[in-house]
């Protein structure tokens, strides 16, 4: 069988395309609302955990119970497996069959994530000099302004890197929607290779567009580090 | 230009710790409007926590300060509500470095003091001519020197139409050849009548521009006076040593 012959039994018989088509689509919408779920997730962690950080002697009880729930979190959700995470997600916690499959990922995904970008923002918001706190507040401006027009816009030019690189991590780790039923791109193509018996093209075809989407995204990326180099 | 009738601050017995070591150890004074009050004395002895103190930036841990009127060191005090009428410039000046000039200038004026925008970029570029830097406006703070950058920052806390302002130790991270030109705008902003504490080694700044001259040592005021009687006539022991080993 000829590579022609190939491509039309795995993409074009019996509309087999379709599983792929359809499998981006999951695995766009979970990696967005996923990453939309984790950097605001993330975010309120790490405010907690860096003004519980950035608090000199006397915490309120109020932010030690809130820091020490941010830690118990990130210690159980990086110390775990995501495909663990999901499993669970999805044989124990959402045990009703009401619930989309699609909400079960974005929920795994974007609990799991907030705790990578909790620590990345939190090591951008230590990173920036105590200076300009100090400059924010002395003309006045609130705990929450500072943070909001002087900390964070700083803050995020420094982590922008290490945010895409955890989106990108994202992206391919959606890659086990499969284990839960879900048809992502990787469930997508396994289900075409389970029918043709054919691993080759399903397979390389997957990779080959996990490969341009996280392409795109670092060239988005690269661009917006430039344009916010700019600015200096 | 001092007006005795008019108290800016009253701080009474004020006290810091830090963990177990005593670093201001019971300071009281006043603060008329008007006054240029410079603060001199060797490092580690409690002047710039002192400044400080003055806006809360270091949380007293003992004793009073109270800011035209009012108890700040109380902890029902909304302390950002008086930071507004307390300038404070830095050693490293703390621009905002992802903000152009002029943004520096009107940020807390339009988030704090509610202004327009319009009318905030109008008093910053007016602000940023007496500096003569008013060419900078939409530059970025890492584009200027750093006398520009301490005049800039200077004028930032201007633009908030403070009643004192806090210099802390304002020249000390500058080269040489820069040192004048802040020394110049602070000189005119003194005789312009604006109530300015200084914690500073320039000297020749203390006794030209100084109404008032003070000398903190080991967390306690030591000696103030006139310059004159200050620099010509110090009775303390230890500023006198201080003195002879300055000027």
């Amino acid at each position: 069988m000829g590579l022609k012959e190939k491509f039309i039994l795995n993409f074009i018989e019996d509309s087999r395309w379709k599983y792929i088509t359809e499998g981006l689509g999951t695995t766009f919408i979970v990696t967005i609302f996923a990453i939309i779920l984790g950097v605001a997730l993330g975010f309120l962690i790490a405010v907690v955990r860096s003004t519980a950080d950035k608090t000199e002697g006397h915490k309120g009880i109020v932010l030690r119970f809130l820091d020490l729930i941010c830690r118990v979190y990130l210690t159980v959700i990086r110390g775990t497996p995501a495909m663990i995470q999901l499993l669970i997600m999805y044989y124990i916690i959402f045990t009703s069959p009401n619930v989309s499959k699609r909400v079960v990922a974005i929920l795994t995904f974007g609990f799991n994530s907030a705790a990578y970008v909790a620590e990345i923002i939190r090591s951008g918001i230590m990173s920036i000099d105590n200076g300009q706190f100090e400059a924010g507040r002395s003309l006045g401006m609130n705990y929450v302004q500072t943070m909001i027009y002087i900390i964070t816009p700083q803050a995020f030019r420094n982590i922008l890197p290490a945010l895409a690189n955890e989106f990108i991590t994202l992206l391919k780790e959606t890659s086990i929607c499969g284990y839960i039923a879900l048809t992502d791109i990787t469930h997508g193509a396994n289900v075409i290779r389970s029918q043709t018996y054919e691993p080759m093209l399903p397979l390389l075809g997957a990779a080959l567009i996990y490969l341009t989407v996280v392409s795109v995204m670092s060239m988005g990326v690269t661009r917006l580090e430039r344009r916010l180099r700019n600015d200096r | 230009m001092i007006d005795k009738e008019q108290v800016l601050f009253e701080i009474e017995d004020l006290k810091k710790d830090f963990e177990d070591i005593q670093v201001l150890k019971g300071i009281s004074t006043k603060i008329y409007k008007g006054e240029v009050v410079v603060i001199i004395g060797p490092s580690g002895s409690g002047k710039s926590t002192f400044l400080r103190s003055l806006n809360l930036l270091e949380h007293p841990t003992g004793g009073r300060i109270t800011f035209e009127g009012r108890d700040i060191t109380d902890p029902s005090t909304d302390i950002n509500l008086y930071r507004q009428k307390i300038g404070m410039v830095f050693q490293h000046f703390n621009l905002f470095p992802h903000k152009t000039i002029l943004e520096n200038l009107t940020l807390a004026p339009i988030k704090v003091l509610g202004k327009k925008r319009e009318d905030a970029e109008k008093l910053g570029r007016e602000m940023l001519a007496r500096v003569g830097l008013e060419e900078k406006a939409d530059a970025y703070p890492s584009q200027l020197s750093g006398g520009q950058k301490q005049r800039v920052a200077i004028v930032r806390s201007l633009c908030m139409e403070p009643d004192v302002i806090l210099f802390d130790e304002p020249t000390s991270a500058l080269d040489p050849e820069m040192v004048g030109e802040v020394l110049e705008v602070m000189k005119e902003l003194a005789h312009q009548g604006m109530t300015m504490i200084v914690v500073t080694h320039e000297m020749g700044f203390a006794r030209e521009v100084g109404t008032r001259v003070m000398f903190v040592d080991e967390g306690l005021i030591k000696e103030e006076n006139t310059p004159e009687e200050f620099f010509g006539n110090p009775s303390n022991p230890r500023l006198q040593d201080f003195l002879a080993k300055v000027l």
